[in-house]
């Protein structure tokens, strides 16, 4: 019954976000892909949803055990003038991204467009996905009527989930710690180096992954 | 952005390495991570476009053919290019055996860089050997060489000066002095050589000597002469320097002599360590200066490891400073007025100069038959103090207490020998084991012929127990080699590693085998390459496989020091003989593979040659 209820009031959510497309082109976000999940990390000019911007976006797509990194997006929006060249220097998005061309984009729409294009119907996966789907919907808001539809997946809920396994016939309330580095430690996923949207999300990727094999099991 | 890092994962991995960086940026843009969670199968089926080349980020695979791990693959190591190249028709799998995280590089891009690069295609193409080469090649190009292991001919050498013996002193110096060099051969008849050196002339004007101008040299020459040939190992040289306590030695090359090498010289090369330490022994004045050696001798070992030098050379030199070391500590400790009246010897490993780490000691004292009562107290503290402070400076005692400090290691002459005949009138396994290890021993101080004697009467004793060697072989049987019947690995777990003990499983057989074949030809060498050598110039091995066994022992000895030096690093005191068989590369596995092979082979010579069949 429950179950029930709940798939009701998720179809209605998905109903009422579809009314609110504005543009039928991007009907197929509703497609729902199963088994095809993207795990995109953003890096911004800083934490106020509201005023703060995408620098750069990177996105990967996980299909059964794989991530394809060969097939990754990472996009690089250039930002107004006023911002420094040195802020754009710390987060690191010189080399690559600069010297390939089709990844830069001058407008944040046409960027975020890509990137539609490349999630389509998948199922989000993230680190403090909320936020990044936020950064998203301030730009597509008010040319699609509507954020982001597709299905979500917090990969922390997926380790706080698989955390409190151990502690399931226990009658302590267990702490926690929900802190990137730790989830990389405990699930033991190798550290990728530098924290750019690229290596994130990649990490966050294989997070998703074993979780998703340990929690199944 | 990550896919650097995926870029630079591919450009340290040999052979990817050799790619021109277009395509390997190329190979690397193209790679995918899969997460292999524990227990999954792979298998290479399909068209072979569809595959991919599996390189391991993270985890421990194996290679499975008719239910035996045939391989196994951990960090940085890759599989699946035999079944992309179609190697014969493969029915091996792979499973998974501990979590893993691989890139997969698509068949279609490897097999590219296998078309496009003549070295990348060369690599999967080529023998072991050759591979085992490149590596060695790989690692000696890394670290700048090491002058030690520099041939003679590239040390500034002092022009060759000779004149006959009938030459006079003033005409020698004339010569030195017009030569710029501060040595003069002198040749006496049938090729036989003697020297005089600047040193010998201030000697003489020190002494007045009369009508120094004009003495004949044959009357002052200093013989013999130590040389060294020119293509020899600097090193080497500096042994023979220290051995014999000289400063120069005479070079010779395949046609005649080519000048002389002097210590200074020779110092100068050596801006390291390595030459050092060996002086520093020279130079030590306490236990205490003693002490802080061994541990530089610990540093010494990883840093000639690291650079690719065989472990037969380390051993060698290892050994060298291990036995100046003991005995400068008996000058320390021996009252002077028993220094000719015993020998200490090294057995086992050290008299065979094959220890390098410290992991043991054997030694043993022979006594004059006519010490008194106080004086045998005094060799008693000796021992005593001699011990703990070899333990001090690292060498573990021995389990089996074969050490002077145990009376039955501190012996009389006499006693001594009787001692010796018992092990063959009461055969037992220990009493086989103290053969062996006495039969391996070499003098480190004092009277050297006493153990000649004692390993005199071995041989003869040998001879009077005609069924001795058969019995004696028998422990090469012992110890079954770890190699399955489809030539895989066999490896037992131990706190969830894959270990062999190398020891047992090739190490050991070879040692003692070798030995079996040396004691019944009656070869005096104890290094076990040296035994091999000797063995060969008696024919007693045919040339190919007297090669093949030195290298293959070299080869265990290598892993095992390595493992060790692992062990070391990790803080464990003493280490064991027990290799990880994940911590070895592709290649090296291999390579293990086949000298067990080689040490089956040689096992069933030994059987065969000493009729071990129906003993066991």
């Amino acid at each position: 019954m429950l179950a029930y209820i709940k798939a009701w009031l998720k179809g209605s959510k998905v109903n009422k976000l579809k009314r609110q497309l504005k543009d039928p082109y991007y009907q197929y976000l509703f497609d729902v892909e199963p088994g095809v999940f993207v795990c995109f990390d953003c890096e911004t000019t800083g934490l106020d949803r509201k005023k703060d911007r995408i620098i750069t976006l990177s996105a990967i797509k996980i299909v059964n055990n794989e991530v394809q990194t060969s097939q990754s997006l990472n996009l690089v929006i250039q930002q107004p003038e006023d911002i420094s060249a040195e802020s754009i220097a710390i987060h690191q998005i010189r080399n690559l991204d600069v010297e390939n061309s089709e990844s830069l984009y001058t407008d944040e729409f046409e960027a975020i467009k890509v990137f539609l294009e490349f999630i389509r119907g998948a199922t989000l996966v993230g680190y403090h996905l909320e936020f990044d789907i936020a950064m998203v919907d301030r730009v597509i808001k008010p040319r699609l009527g509507m954020g982001l539809p597709n299905p979500q997946i917090e990969v922390s809920g997926m380790y706080y989930e698989y955390a409190m396994q151990k502690y399931k016939r226990s009658c302590i309330e267990p702490n926690i710690d929900l802190s990137f580095d730790t989830i990389l430690k405990n699930t033991q996923i190798p550290n990728f180096g530098q924290h750019d949207a690229f290596s994130d999300a990649l990490m966050t990727s294989l997070i998703f992954l074993k979780l998703q094999q340990s929690i199944s099991r | 952005m990550a896919i650097t890092q995926q870029r630079e994962f591919l450009s340290q991995i040999p052979p990817f390495d050799h790619l021109e960086k277009a395509l390997l940026n190329k190979l690397a843009d193209s790679m995918d991570v899969v997460y292999l969670p524990h227990k999954t199968l792979i298998k290479f089926e399909g068209p072979v476009t569809e595959n991919s080349l599996y390189l391991l980020i993270k985890g421990k695979v194996a290679e499975i053919q008719d239910d035996e791990v045939t391989y196994r693959y951990s960090v940085r190591g890759f599989f699946g290019d035999t079944d992309i190249l179609g190697e014969g028709n493969r029915l091996a799998h792979y499973e998974v055996q501990e979590e893993a995280i691989a890139y997969k590089l698509p068949a279609k891009l490897f097999l590219q860089a296998f078309e496009q690069n003549h070295d990348f295609a060369h690599f999967f193409n080529s023998s072991i050997v050759e591979k085992l080469n490149r590596i060695h090649e790989a690692v000696q190009s890394a670290t700048s060489t090491e002058v030690m292991m520099d041939t003679v001919c590239s040390a500034p050498l002092q022009p060759y000066v000779a004149l006959d013996k009938e030459s006079t002193l003033h005409h020698a110096a004339q010569l030195m002095v017009e030569r710029r060099t501060d040595a003069c051969i002198v040749e006496f008849k049938d090729a036989e050589i003697g020297i005089v050196t600047s040193t010998d002339i201030l000697k003489l004007l020190a002494k007045n000597e009369p009508e120094l101008a004009s003495l004949r040299l044959d009357e002052l020459a200093n013989r013999p002469v130590q040389t060294v040939h020119e293509f020899d190992y600097l090193f080497n040289a500096l042994l023979k320097m220290t051995r014999f306590q000289i400063d120069r030695l005479v070079v010779r090359g395949d046609q005649g002599y080519r000048g002389f090498l002097h210590q200074k010289d020779l110092m100068s090369l050596f801006a390291n360590q390595s030459g050092l330490v060996l002086l520093k022994v020279e130079q030590a004045q306490s236990v205490a200066d003693l002490v802080v050696l061994g541990e530089q001798i610990d540093g010494l070992i990883a840093n000639l490891n690291r650079k690719g030098i065989k472990t037969h050379y380390i051993a060698k030199l290892v050994n060298e400073l291990h036995r100046k070391m003991i005995s400068k500590l008996v000058d320390f400790l021996l009252p002077e007025h028993l220094t000719d009246k015993v020998c200490i010897f090294v057995m086992g490993s050290e008299g065979r100069s094959e220890q390098v780490i410290r992991t043991d000691q054997d030694n043993a004292l022979i006594y004059a038959d006519d010490l008194t009562e106080s004086e045998l107290r005094e060799l008693e503290a000796f021992a005593t103090s001699f011990i703990a402070a070899l333990q001090e400076m690292g060498f573990p005692p021995c389990p089996g207490d074969i050490m002077l400090s145990n009376s039955d290691w501190r012996m009389n002459k006499t006693t001594f020998m009787e001692k010796v005949a018992g092990w063959f009138k009461n055969p037992s396994d220990e009493n086989f084991m103290h053969a062996a290890i006495l039969f391996d021993a070499e003098t480190v101080f004092g009277q050297g012929s006493w153990l000649n004697q004692l390993k005199q009467t071995l041989q003869h004793e040998k001879e009077r127990y005609s069924n001795f060697l058969r019995l004696f072989a028998v422990s090469v049987l012992r110890f079954k080699t770890p190699i399955g019947f489809f030539g895989g690995l066999v490896a037992d777990s131990e706190s969830g590693h894959e270990v062999i003990d190398i020891k047992k499983g090739g190490i050991f057989s070879i040692v003692h085998g070798v030995r079996c074949y040396a004691l019944e030809s009656g070869i005096e060498k104890t290094n076990t390459h040296w035994r091999i050598k000797a063995l060969m110039d008696a024919g007693v091995f045919d040339k190919e496989f007297g090669i093949e066994l030195g290298e293959t022992l070299n080869f265990l000895n290598t892993l095992r020091l390595e493992s060790m030096l692992h062990q070391l690093a990790d803080g464990i005191e003493v280490p064991d003989n027990k290799i990880r068989l994940s911590e070895l590369s592709h290649m090296q596995q291999d390579l293990l593979k086949q000298s067990f092979t080689v040490v089956d082979d040689f096992k069933k010579r030994i059987s065969h040659h000493f009729a071990l069949d129906g003993l066991l």
